[in-house]
């Protein structure tokens, strides 16, 4: 009776629709939003599957995972992670699919692991039932991330595949560690790079150190990763502390710089670092300050706004708005810029097989929107 | 009680400064441990920084644990009067370290101010709280020999 209630609740909410008037940096009579699910936990991440086009696989940090429909109806998917650690920004993070979902139904979640006061991120492979209802296999933790840490901070979490069917992971700095994200011997404040089985990729820049997963450092807590297959580029961006959020194209090898460069300063109005810039060191290919705190990105590719065709589009949490960034001769600008009338924050965005945008909100009820071009 | 309001805020801006300076040497003693040079100049602005913009939010944390720390300290002076600098001396100190105790449980984050992520950083912050202690007490109550030494 339960779970009816929720898919009618759910119904009721789809059918609802624009609820939610958008202003934009230019002209807010151009968007409309549609709320397609109410009361989703914090909700991290979300991908649509292939096979069923406008239905979205959507996690929770507190472990929830979901299947939901563009009509708002919600199929709870069980999922047991091994490990998993709750607390703070800690818990279930991302989930991707495998570059032969369709045929071998494999799932990656990046989670949380451990316990408070030894925890990491870690990666977790398991399998999707073809038919409902739904359920999740053969889990098995494939990469824990060295090392562990006290606290509840800074994870990274998000992931993406390369052409070559290697994952790349981005790993936080666990805020207290900061200075080890440029140490070479741990996974702090890294990129890492790695099989479907968990292994490090073979051809990795530093094969000897830290179990050879590093693929770039200098990181603090990236939440954003997108590949380019067009231009074979790899984007993520990053928070800042107080000012300094970053969007890096991502070279194997690379040094990003924190905590030895930063346009950002400590949130006590400390200096981090008195270099903005230093000899070693990749700048970003562009930064916000004061910070908005990207929570993700996505390569806009689809048919509903023709004007954003290879645009970035990121959603931020406490900037409350989701930004285009088009790339220019000056490098990288922001075209546009929406944020929802009730100011919510902003955790992941992704584009659908329908051409239109749909976002997850930040909170304890979040939503699952829709956002496309008015009709008139 | 002037006198005590006015003794108050010189310690407390006493605090800051030398707070703020002893927690931008922990943090560019990190750089330094990885290889990022620090000049004399570069040293002196990034202290300069650090006044102007982290010592008024620590100012506001030392003030609000002496609030408590000053009056403990008053009390205990009042049972054992021949030891009433130490008293304060040391209730800046403990109020300190609790004090970061509580920020720290309170922020979002796992520590507030980065100096005080080691033993060696968070003792020597905390140090500045005795020091406020101290040195209110030394301009709110001075002995008579104090008093009896010359201003300049």
């Amino acid at each position: 009776m339960i779970g009816l209630n929720k898919v009618l609740m759910a119904g009721v909410a789809a059918c609802a629709v624009f609820l939610t008037p958008l202003t934009s940096a230019q002209d807010p009579a151009d968007f409309e939003v549609m709320v397609i699910a109410n009361d989703l936990t914090h909700p991290w991440s979300l991908v649509e599957l292939p096979e069923q086009p406008l239905n979205f696989l959507v996690t929770e940090r507190d472990g929830g995972f979901k299947l939901v429909s563009e009509l708002g109806f919600i199929d709870e998917i069980p999922l047991e992670l091994p490990g998993l650690f709750v607390t703070g920004q800690a818990g279930l993070f991302a989930v991707s699919l495998a570059p032969d979902f369709e045929s071998s139904r494999e799932l990656y979640f990046s989670y949380a692991c451990g316990v408070a006061n030894a925890n990491t991120t870690c990666v977790a492979r398991g399998t999707l039932s073809r038919t409902r209802p739904l359920k999740v296999s053969d889990v098995k933790q494939i990469y824990v991330a060295q090392s562990l840490r006290e606290g509840g901070a800074h994870y990274g979490g998000r992931m993406v595949w390369l052409p070559d069917d290697t994952l790349v992971l981005t790993l936080g700095d666990g805020f207290d560690y900061r200075e080890e994200a440029q140490n070479l011997q741990n996974h702090f404040g890294k990129i890492v790079r790695m099989t479907r089985d968990g292994e490090p990729a073979a051809d990795n820049p530093f094969p000897h150190k830290a179990g050879g997963y590093i693929y770039s450092y200098g990181h603090r807590n990236s939440q954003g990763l997108v590949y380019d297959s067009e231009a074979d580029n790899l984007w993520q961006h990053e928070h800042g502390p107080r000012g300094g959020d970053e969007l890096n194209r991502i070279q194997p090898g690379k040094n990003y710089g924190w905590p030895i460069a930063s346009y950002g300063i400590d949130y006590t109005g400390a200096l981090v670092t008195p270099y903005e810039e230093l000899p070693g060191v990749a700048m970003p290919e562009y930064q916000w300050t004061p910070s908005l705190a990207p929570a993700d990105m996505v390569l806009y590719r689809g048919s509903e706004f023709p004007e954003w065709q290879g645009a970035l589009l990121v959603t931020h949490l406490a900037g409350k708005r989701m930004q285009v960034l088009k790339q220019s001769a000056n490098g990288w600008e922001v075209v546009h810029e929406i944020k929802l009338a009730e100011q919510q924050r902003l955790r992941a965005v992704t584009g659908a097989s329908d051409g239109a945008i749909y976002l997850l909100t930040d909170s304890p009820q979040g939503q699952l929107l829709r956002l496309s071009r008015a009709e008139n | 009680m002037v006198r005590m309001i006015l003794a108050f805020v010189i310690a407390m801006v006493a605090a800051a400064i030398v707070g703020s300076i002893i927690q931008t040497q922990f943090n560019l003693a990190a750089l330094a441990e990885l290889s990022v040079p620090i000049s004399f100049d570069t040293r002196i602005s990034t202290i300069i920084h650090d006044l102007l913009h982290f010592s008024p939010m620590f100012a506001v944390i030392v003030a609000a644990v002496m609030m408590i720390a000053l009056p403990v300290a008053y009390a205990l002076a009042r049972w054992q009067q021949h030891r009433e600098r130490w008293w304060f001396t040391l209730a800046g100190f403990i109020g300190l370290l609790v004090g970061f105790w509580v920020v720290n449980n309170l922020a979002p984050m796992p520590t507030l101010i980065a100096a005080t992520r080691t033993w060696t950083g968070l003792l020597s912050m905390a140090l500045t709280g005795g020091f406020a202690g101290w040195l209110f007490d030394r301009l709110w109550r001075p002995t008579p020999q104090e008093l009896a030494e010359p201003v300049l």
